[in-house]
């Protein structure tokens, strides 16, 4: 990353991956196998689609199941923090293990469909960078709640890491402690925006 | 132009736009379809194509030419797409399109320009003129989940010429695409008549110009005058619920001088009203715009009881004027209301009532649902979002970088 942070957003479009499934085995068979932009998608874009909607289950697979009234399934999918993993093969291999652990086979019904999506993303540089404390803060100030979603949760799936962008960047400029406070933010729980003000406390130390 | 919208989305989002666009620079795209006023299709285009424009993206809209046999057969195979029904479509009706679609080859310029959207059925045997280095984009804005199968054979053989194709809802792709499918949700435009800010004065004068008392409750449907979208469901979900509570229904639709149908609709509906003077049933020009933004922003409570839906992206436009609505859990309804969250979905007649009579008992429930549903469809159903997807997948086709 160097001294400067290049400020980034991330933009996507939904595309059919054409598989629809009609049964829970065929929903795990079909995770197994699935694009990882599939799993993406359905885990991470909607987690973003409605971190403003104080929603029962924040990722489709888990509404899927619920609404097909599997509330057991649904409610250990839902618990699966995206945030926590830096790998999709690893978010892949927990889903099935939860369902495979937890389904019960002998029941055999016929769901509504499950329509498995991929997302195309799209990563672009907004044009603004910081090399300080201070510039940083006015920058951030000026990035969009997608830019905030990249850095501060999908970058890390694409460096394999468990600490987020603007925690990486601060802890180099020696603000750790900021660092820290940022790194500890419950994502998954709160929404976006209060997200934002919540970093900005922090970064102007009003936390 | 551009700029009005960041009061509803916020400057960084525009900005965002603008990002994308500066990729497509030098890019030139046609946007077709079959008539330039009247329809979903044309609304959001007179909107898009200067917004594409303004953006640097040189954007021009042609519209193909047919006479009645033409659009006969056109809106036939649109209502066969839709679903089965007890007509067909025959040879002959075939070699006409092919004629017609024929003629518009000659009319339709398409060869200076590297993108083409092509709206809906009628228009799409045009491509037929796709160029090598081109990228053919067929829109397709009606729901195709339950075809005709001989129509959408049809449809099909076309289609999979295209290089991509567009759906409301995943559910809409029939069987038989071979070609890149992308889901893009359809919008509204803030910026619309039918969706502009109105004050109380507004929308206190317009109800009471139709004779509705502002100040009892009113319960509102608002779609054309179709079995299909129950109003008489509607009606017995009312008297349900006026055994508890006085209120109002108020059902705004239109239905066309040469549809049969919807008159004999509306005229069960007024003999279903008659004796009740908390009935209104409203048949409107179609270009009532700004009555029925005054109806939606005023009503109490919003109901969408279709039996079968496309999107219903009628239930947005309540959502964005801060309504919950209560809505069948069919079709697009279904992806619009978050059950709970932004209103309801229901599945009876009875379910209707027990949810609206909910929401005429607690106000703050129905201003925080409200609240909610106007933050979805701000995040979600606006036409920004729907510009800004297109520019991603012309990004994403022309670059080929899948």
């Amino acid at each position: 990353m160097g001294n400067s942070f290049i400020f980034k957003t991330e933009l996507w479009i939904s595309k059919y991956t054409g598989i629809k499934v009609y049964t829970i085995r065929d929903f795990i068979e079909a995770l197994k196998v699935i694009d990882k932009l599939s799993l993406f998608y359905h885990v991470y874009i909607n987690m973003f689609k409605y971190h403003d909607l104080p929603v029962h289950y924040s990722n489709s697979f888990a509404y899927w199941l619920y609404k097909n009234n599997y509330i057991l399934l649904a409610e250990k999918i839902s618990a699966i923090d995206p945030v926590d993993y830096y790998d999709l093969e690893d978010l892949r291999r927990d889903l099935v293990h939860i369902l495979e652990t937890n389904y019960d086979e002998k029941i055999k019904r016929e769901l509504t469909p499950f329509y498995f999506r991929k997302a195309e993303r799209q990563i672009l540089e907004l044009g603004y960078q910081a090399k300080d404390l201070k510039e940083f803060i006015e920058s951030f100030k000026n990035s969009s709640i997608n830019s905030l979603f990249y850095h501060l949760i999908t970058s890390k799936l694409e460096k394999k890491s468990l600490i987020n962008d603007y925690s990486e960047w601060l802890i180099s400029i020696g603000e750790a402690k900021k660092a820290e406070f940022i790194n500890k933010l419950d994502i998954y729980s709160d929404n976006l925006y209060d997200i934002k003000k919540k970093i900005l406390n922090i970064l102007e130390d009003k936390k | 132009m551009i700029e009005k919208y960041i009061p509803y989305i916020g400057k960084e989002f525009i900005d965002e736009l603008f990002l994308i666009s500066r990729k497509l620079k030098g890019i030139k795209v046609l946007h077709v379809n079959s008539t330039k006023e009247g329809g979903g299709v044309a609304e959001i285009l007179n909107r898009l194509v200067p917004l594409m424009n303004e953006l640097g993206i040189e954007t021009d809209w042609q519209i193909i030419k047919g006479d009645r046999t033409f659009f006969n057969f056109t809106k036939k195979l649109h209502n066969l797409l839709h679903m089965p029904g007890k007509e067909e479509i025959n040879s002959d009706e075939i070699v006409y399109y092919l004629k017609i679609t024929y003629e518009n080859m000659n009319q339709i310029d398409t060869e200076n320009y590297d993108v083409i959207f092509i709206h809906d059925p009628q228009p799409m045997g045009l491509v037929i003129k796709k160029q090598p280095g081109q990228k053919w984009i067929w829109r397709c804005h009606i729901d195709t989940s339950t075809p005709d199968p001989k129509a959408w054979h049809f449809l099909e053989n076309f289609l999979n010429a295209y290089d991509a194709c567009i759906f409301h809802m995943p559910e809409f792709a029939y069987e038989g695409i071979t070609i890149p499918t992308y889901i893009i949700a359809p919008s509204i435009d803030p910026l619309h008549p039918k969706h502009i800010e109105l004050s109380q004065e507004e929308i206190i004068n317009t109800l009471t110009r139709f004779g509705i008392n502002p100040e009892k409750p009113i319960i509102l449907q608002v779609s054309r005058f179709d079995r299909l979208k129950d109003p008489f469901g509607v009606l017995k979900a009312y008297k349900l619920v006026k055994k508890k509570y006085d209120c109002q229904v108020v059902l705004v639709g239109a239905f066309a001088p040469d549809d049969p149908e919807g008159e004999q609709v509306y005229k069960e509906l007024l003999n279903f009203a008659t004796g009740d003077k908390d009935i209104f049933i409203l048949n409107l020009p179609p270009n009532s715009h700004k009555e029925i933004n005054a109806f939606q922003r005023g009503a109490t409570v919003v109901v969408q009881k279709s039996l079968k839906e496309g999107f219903g992206l009628v239930v947005s436009e309540a959502m964005w004027k801060a309504k919950p609505v209560i809505g069948s859990n069919v079709g697009g309804i279904k992806r619009q209301i978050v059950h709970g969250i932004t209103g309801y979905l229901v599945n009876s007649i009875e379910g209707t009532a027990v949810r609206i009579r909910y929401l005429l008992a607690n106000p703050e429930i129905r201003k925080t649902m409200g609240f909610h549903a106007k933050e979805r469809v701000r995040h979600r159903f606006l036409i920004i979002r729907h510009l800004r997807d297109y520019l991603l997948l012309i990004n994403r086709l022309l670059k080929n970088n899948d």
